[in-house]
């Protein structure tokens, strides 16, 4: 079935979430995972920081918004890939409010028939309102 | 690393790395991610996988820390990636990648970067931007 879309239906916010405080511990364990040992990025105190990668530990509370188009099967979907513009690092403390747009949707035609992709914007902003991150989450759905 | 010791066409140096499931583990719960698809072979295998694999998250920050120990902690400006296939652990990978481009004026430097197999295919691609003094 063609992709039909509202174009009203992008760009809009569908949801807006707050999270933290911010530990210590949450920052280090995240890049130790990555198996990072650079102080920056593991030790405690003043200059820690977060992995440039942080940021993708967060996402709204509702994954998309309720009227994506029925021709995509929301339930059965892929990450398929991300773009990371990366802003001011989270340090300890910090609350991050994350606002979810719908950015974009395609069709694709492949072999094995038609994919649809959506594009969820993620912009996060830290409490002093800098940008921490805008991430655009590519999902791919059959 | 400085703008100026660096040129277009440059490599950087190829990251060889064994990803140990515990340390795809250690992700998922850093990185509120805890699924069985990543935590767990049966639990994979009964969503139609062929086992645990790797988040894609996660390959993105594999490739994120490789780029940032070439470059220099806080550098990293932009990286995009696109998953094309799965990342299974347990495994060698290695994470690569090739300066395409420097600007002058904002000295900050284009890469094309990846993640290959053992096999040498490419699972994740991606480009990338840095900030070098």
């Amino acid at each position: 079935m063609p992709l039909q879309i509202d174009p009203a239906i992008l760009g809009k916010e569908f949801d807006r979430a707050v999270y933290g405080p911010v530990t210590a511990e949450e920052l280090i364990a995240f890049a130790r995972a990555l198996g990072e040992t650079r102080p920056e990025y593991t030790e405690p105190g003043p200059d820690l920081r977060s992995h440039p990668t942080y940021c993708v530990r967060y996402k709204g509370e509702k994954f998309y918004p309720e009227n994506i188009p029925k021709t995509i099967n929301v339930r059965t979907g892929l990450d398929a890939g991300k773009d990371v513009e990366i802003g001011v690092p989270v340090r300890p403390g910090d609350t991050l409010e994350v606002r979810s747009t719908l950015h974009e949707v395609y069709e694709k035609t492949g072999r094995s028939g038609s994919m649809y992709f959506v594009v969820i914007r993620f912009t996060m902003t830290n409490q002093r309102g800098e940008m921490v991150a805008i991430v655009d989450n590519r999902f791919m759905h059959r | 690393m400085r703008f100026d010791d660096v040129e277009e066409g440059d490599e950087l140096p190829t990251r060889e790395l064994f990803l140990a499931k515990d340390q795809v583990r250690a992700y998922a719960r850093a990185a509120n991610q805890w699924a069985a698809r990543f935590t767990d072979d049966e639990g994979a295998r009964k969503e139609g996988l062929p086992g645990m694999i790797t988040p894609g998250n996660m390959s993105m920050g594999l490739l994120a820390t490789s780029i940032e120990s070439w470059a220099g902690a806080g550098t990293l400006r932009r990286l995009g990636t696109t998953f094309r296939g799965l990342v299974i652990p347990d495994r060698t990978l290695r994470l690569c990648g090739t300066l395409t481009q420097k600007d002058e004026r904002a000295r900050t430097v284009e890469l094309d970067v990846w993640i290959e197999s053992d096999e040498g295919e490419r699972l994740v691609i991606g480009t990338a931007t840095v900030a070098l003094g």
